[in-house]
């Protein structure tokens, strides 16, 4: 049965006073897909290996399913775990590999054998049982480590960077079957990557580290939608920050700009940071006139072609630099470098951040 | 340098710049190849004379020889001395192989992995055997020996012995133990083995070939050894190569030439059956 995990002020800190983990409190619930996302460095995979008992945290407590499992060794915790590398064992092959864990349980070597071809199946490795890990892809022996994972059915499912080496089709496709498996199987499952756009695209719920210390937790929408720090709106996708001071309801950013502050934030004085995304600024051939407040003039200094969509860095008149992507409406409409345009956005898309 | 040919030069004139340089290579493949045989036959003409000199009829080492025959083999295999010599040697080497693995293995893992203060000098301490003149430390060991008046027992060669091939063993097995991938050992624990378990299922066999290596190096390092042996043996009990070297004080005939062909046999024998018994080659490229 899959688990929940109560994450209770954890510290770590090593010989030397390096604070790889600063009170680090979370909740992961049972049956869900969380992600611990952060640069390197911000003590997410330290997180995943005090979960796993590989490390023990220099203060505060882990539980599973309410129960304190901080001292606990490794090899009672009853999880499963993909490494960034896949820690398959060299000397052995496919199918024993994915066998050690019922092996260590002392299953009987039928039930081994039984539980060893489904769990191929699972992963689509039939027939590759008696290969060598040095003989398989990078993909396929991704695949053998999941399975050596799985296949213990353990409480939780922890992956640390699984996908790293993969290259970008590979990795979106397992991005795909990893997600597919942890909803069929209800896997409860802890998963650090650095990659925005992954945890994005497969977490239930995502918590944003940075220097040890958790910035925000939050589903992906409200992390990519309400950044609440101005580190996590900096680091999900691109964005706009601006910090000034606030006069009346609007926000004096300084070089002549005046950003309208959304409705619920036009109380209280004093210094603020807000971001704003730029697929939230439209951007239009230059107007008369600009609204003041929620739009301004600028010149398109950069034109950057994506595909589905363009990015552009606009030079405001007073000096700002700003990002703003727009959808690929066609060729007619791509602005190029020296053209004088108008961006044009909505107070309410205005995010306001804690420093 | 023609390396800006201009486009209009003919086809035929750019070959033919670009093949200019071309003859270097046979000459330099010839070079590397004249290197590499010279290197061989110094190797193994040293082995090549002493085969020669045991197949040898006359009683005295004579070139060109004059036929072929095995009555050097028949004089080492017959007598009693050689062959006494020869079982004492390689009980001595088994021993020796034995302890000096077992320690030697132990020893490079509480060192690679235990933290332990000073570490490096340990180390260093471990290996000086191998820097230190052998005669140095059979002399320094017989001299501990009578100090402590224990005679000479065959445990004390032994002990000799594995003092200086220890530090093959630690020298091996550290090496693989330092490429070795620590998030194996934590897979293992992950999927619930625990850390015995996980010793004997995963660090045991991934180190094997630095360990074996280690406990080849010990078999023929002790077989061979002769400076130790000099001073720890006692008469009448004496391993093979100073039965020969006593023997060479009186006798240069031969016999001597046999026995030698006789511990390179052996020491390939132990190199093979190590082979077939536990897989070396699929370890190391022999």
């Amino acid at each position: 049965m899959s688990a929940s995990i109560e994450i209770a002020g954890v510290s770590k800190v090593y010989d030397g006073g390096v604070r790889a983990v600063d009170a680090v409190a979370m909740d992961v619930r049972q049956g869900e897909f969380f992600s611990l996302l952060g640069p390197s460095g911000c003590g997410k995979t330290t997180t995943l290996r005090m979960i796993a008992g590989f490390e023990t945290p220099s203060s505060g407590a882990i539980r599973v399913d309410g129960a304190d499992i901080t001292h606990v060794p490794a090899h009672k915790r009853d999880m499963g775990m993909v490494f960034q590398n896949y820690a398959l064992f060299p000397h052995r092959t496919v199918a024993e590999n994915v066998a050690f864990g019922l092996r260590m349980r002392g299953l009987d070597k039928a039930t081994i054998a039984a539980k060893v071809k489904a769990a191929l199946a699972m992963v689509e490795l039939s027939g590759l049982e008696d290969r060598r890990p040095a003989q398989l892809s990078g993909g396929q022996q991704q695949r053998v480590a999941l399975a050596r994972a799985i296949v213990i059915a353990p409480r939780v499912l922890l992956c640390d960077e699984p996908l790293g080496a993969l290259d970008k089709k590979l990795r979106q496709q397992m991005q795909f079957e990893l997600k597919q498996l942890q909803k069929k199987l209800g896997l409860t499952l802890v998963f650090v990557t650095h990659d925005q756009e992954e945890a994005l695209a497969m977490s239930d719920r995502i918590a944003v580290m940075n220097g040890g210390r958790v910035e925000q937790v939050g589903t992906p929408t409200e992390i990519y939608n309400q950044p609440t720090t101005r580190f996590v709106a900096d680091f999900i996708g691109d964005t706009n920050i601006f910090r000034g001071e606030r006069v009346g309801p609007n926000l004096d950013v300084g070089k002549g700009l005046i950003l309208a502050l959304p409705p619920s934030e036009m109380q209280g004085t004093g210094v603020l940071s807000v971001a704003l995304r730029p697929e939230k600024i439209r951007l239009i051939p230059r107007a008369e006139s600009a609204a003041a407040g929620s739009s301004a003039h600028g010149i398109v200094e950069n034109t950057n072609f994506l595909g589905g969509a363009v990015l552009y860095r606009v030079e405001l008149a007073g000096g700002h630099r700003v990002l703003v992507q727009q959808p690929n409406a066609g060729t007619s409409r791509l602005f190029v470098p020296g053209n004088g345009v108008t961006l044009e956005w909505t107070p309410a898309d205005l995010v306001v951040l804690k420093d | 340098m023609q390396t800006t040919a201009s486009p209009s030069l003919p086809a035929a004139q750019q070959t033919a710049s670009v093949r200019a340089p071309g003859p270097a290579r046979p000459y330099g493949r010839y070079l590397y190849l004249a290197i590499n045989i010279a290197i061989l036959v110094f190797l193994l003409a040293p082995i090549a004379i002493v085969v020669v000199f045991a197949l040898n009829p006359t009683p005295f080492i004579q070139f060109p020889p004059v036929g072929v025959s095995l009555r050097w083999f028949e004089k080492f295999f017959a007598s009693r001395d050689f062959m006494h010599a020869l079982g004492f040697s390689l009980e001595v080497a088994v021993l020796t192989t034995l302890s000096a693995t077992a320690l030697g293995a132990s020893a490079a893992l509480a060192l690679a992995r235990g933290n332990l203060p000073g570490a490096r000098l340990i180390v260093a301490t471990m290996l000086s055997p191998l820097m230190l003149p052998a005669i140095l430390t059979g002399l320094a060991l017989f001299q501990t020996y009578v100090l402590l008046d224990v005679g000479r027992p065959t445990w004390g060669l032994v002990a000799g012995h594995t003092l200086v091939t220890l530090p093959y063993v630690v020298r091996t097995t550290l090496a693989v133990l330092h490429n070795f991938d620590l998030r194996l050992e934590e897979a293992a624990q992950n999927l619930g083995a625990s850390p015995v378990r996980t010793f004997f299922e995963v660090t045991l066999p991934l180190i094997k070939p630095g360990v074996l290596a280690g406990a080849i190096f010990a078999f023929i390092v002790s077989f061979d050894q002769f400076p130790v042996s000099l001073f720890l043996v006692s008469p009448g009990n004496e391993t093979l190569p100073v039965t020969l070297f006593n023997y060479l004080k009186f006798d240069l005939d031969g016999t001597i030439g046999a026995a030698s062909v006789v511990s390179i046999v052996l020491a390939f024998v132990v190199v093979i059956g190590l082979d077939r018994t536990v897989g070396l080659r699929s370890y190391v490229k022999l």
